[in-house]
């Protein structure tokens, strides 16, 4: 326990120091927030709310999804090749303390670019909810941003290939799952490939909330759907790194 | 309760490769091993093995009568890897503080730098460290838990002359503590230095096993020379039992042989005309070049 705290503690030490992290995946949304809401106007009314709470959503998503996979992703990915895994798994620090460590790093980042995104939106827009509101929707996006650590770990041990990959997955997933522009505005062959993508299940129960209504279980079945599929392909790659490595 | 390692009929396969093969070794407390072996001998999975990292193919292993894998062993052990670097965006300083957060009674990270030499490095991110600094931050790494035992797997690669000699004699203050290590390295002054028992690997097996003196004694030999008289029998010298080779170089001869005591004996009962003589061990280095070219015919 002492050594998992330990290891949390000195991550968000890291990511506080990393200006990617603050450029790219919290400043993307942000700055997107910003354009995309002068384009259209804030009071657009757009599936039973507003266009500047629906884009809010749309951008805390966008920010969880790239900070499981660049932040955990590609860094863990670079922690594996540089032996530092392997190194750490030699001290008290457990592989289980190690991957604990890990989402809880995922969950206080989740947690802050979701409150960052919605203080923007509150001061620039006037974006104003219930207090209960508020509650469920932190709380939806920060407990089902889980199956995207789960892909974030499944790109972080693809070795070489954890840049491209995340970056590719990043913009094409936060591009289908309509974060970027409404799915109800695209061609109704992209509606239907969005309702496959995880990123649209994750928004959607968040935007629902902000038109009054409740969460669906098909949009959490999804979730744990994917959830699942990243977890096997994580074991899968797992074991075919460990049937490779010679040392 | 004081043996600290212990391997009983060991063996690893990757995929076709034999890594190790049946080995048994057990070492106690406050013993210092150095494990020597040419490259692909079966050292570093030896090492992971021990620690935990791989999983034997057959066999047992223990560290503290224990899971090698186990939290609690890890506690009281230290390590230095090959090839490893550190993390972004941390200073020496923290790297160090991290690691000491791991363990249940660390050492002032004060002296942990003082050890390490890196004092006046405290402030740079560790990551930007030059090899050699880098390395002896790894070494703080490994003392940050105030360790029983020390794994070292080439510890002093990439180190300058005199970080090298500051870091031995770290390790030997260390030893004098009644700690253990466990070292591998290519460079036998280090080994003959530091350890007080040597294992010598081949081919995933232990082909010699014994303090360095007995080992350089049975496999380095020695060397007798002296200056040669205009009397000098060079046939008869090389007949002699106990001499295996003969080097002359003008009047200065140099011969090789297991057993300097009886050389010199007959040396000088028969009266052979030799002055100025001078009897050498062997180095560590003679015997190793031999043991494991012995090992690699019997293969």
């Amino acid at each position: 326990m002492r050594a998992t705290l330990t290891y949390w503690k000195y991550e968000l030490i890291r990511t506080l120091r990393d200006r990617r992290f603050f450029l790219l995946t919290l400043g993307m949304p942000v700055i997107f927030y910003f354009v995309f809401i002068n384009q259209q106007g804030g009071a657009l009314r757009i599936a039973g709310t507003f266009w500047s709470h629906y884009f809010m959503v749309s951008m805390a998503s966008f920010g969880v999804v790239g900070s499981s996979i660049n932040t955990l992703g590609v860094r863990l990915a670079a922690e594996r090749q540089s032996g530092w895994v392997r190194y750490l798994r030699t001290t008290p620090l457990s592989s289980f303390g190690y991957a604990i460590a890990k989402i809880l790093t995922q969950l206080t980042l989740s947690l802050l670019i979701i409150l960052c995104i919605f203080l923007v939106a509150h001061f620039s827009q006037n974006v104003s909810l219930s207090g209960g509101e508020w509650l469920t929707i932190t709380l939806w996006l920060w407990i089902g941003s889980l199956p995207f650590a789960a892909l974030g770990v499944f790109i972080g041990l693809t070795g070489n290939a954890a840049q491209p990959l995340g970056t590719l997955m990043y913009l094409v997933a936060s591009m289908l799952g309509g974060l970027w522009t409404p799915i109800q505005a695209l061609p109704s062959v992209m509606q239907t490939i969005a309702k496959w993508t995880p990123t649209y299940h994750y928004a959607h129960p968040a935007w629902r909330i902000l038109a009054g209504q409740s969460i669906q279980a098909s949009d959490i079945l999804v979730l744990l759907g994917w959830t699942l599929l990243f977890l096997i392909g994580s074991v899968a790659l797992q074991r075919r790194i460990d049937t490779k490595v010679q040392m | 309760m004081s043996t600290v390692i212990e391997m009983e009929n060991v063996s690893k396969v990757f995929g076709k490769k034999r890594a190790v093969h049946s080995m048994s070794f057990a070492m106690e407390r406050g013993h210092s091993v150095a494990l020597l072996g040419p490259n692909g001998a079966g050292k570093t999975t030896s090492i992971a093995m021990m620690l935990g990292l791989t999983k034997p193919t057959s066999g047992r292993v223990c560290l503290f009568s224990g899971d090698p894998k186990s939290a609690t062993s890890h506690e009281r052990i230290g390590v230095m890897l090959q090839e490893v670097s550190v993390p972004p965006r941390l200073s020496v300083r923290e790297t160090i503080d991290m690691f000491r957060g791991f363990y249940p009674k660390p050492l002032p990270t004060d002296r942990l730098l003082q050890v390490s030499g890196l004092t006046e490095d405290q402030k740079t991110m560790a990551q930007k460290l030059s090899g050699g600094k880098m390395r002896r931050l790894q070494f703080a790494l490994a003392l940050a838990g105030d360790p029983d035992v020390l794994f070292l797997d080439e510890p002093t690669v990439g180190m300058d002359v005199a970080s090298r000699r500051t870091f031995w004699d770290e390790v030997r203050s260390f030893l004098r503590a009644g700690k253990t290590l466990m070292l591998t390295t290519h460079d036998l002054q280090e080994a003959d230095m530091l350890a007080d028992r040597i294992v010598v690997m081949q081919n995933g097996a232990v082909i010699a096993d014994a303090p360095p003196e007995s080992i350089k004694m049975q496999f380095g030999g020695r060397t007798v020379s002296f200056v040669a008289g205009p009397d000098i029998d060079f046939e008869r010298l090389r007949m002699l039992p106990d001499v295996t080779d003969v080097q002359t170089v003008g009047r200065q001869v140099t011969v090789r042989t297991q057993n300097s005591d009886a050389l010199l004996k007959t040396l000088i009962l028969e009266a052979w005309d030799i002055r100025d003589i001078q009897v050498h061990g062997g180095g560590l280095e003679d015997a190793f070049v031999r043991l494991t070219a012995e090992g690699g015919e019997s293969q």
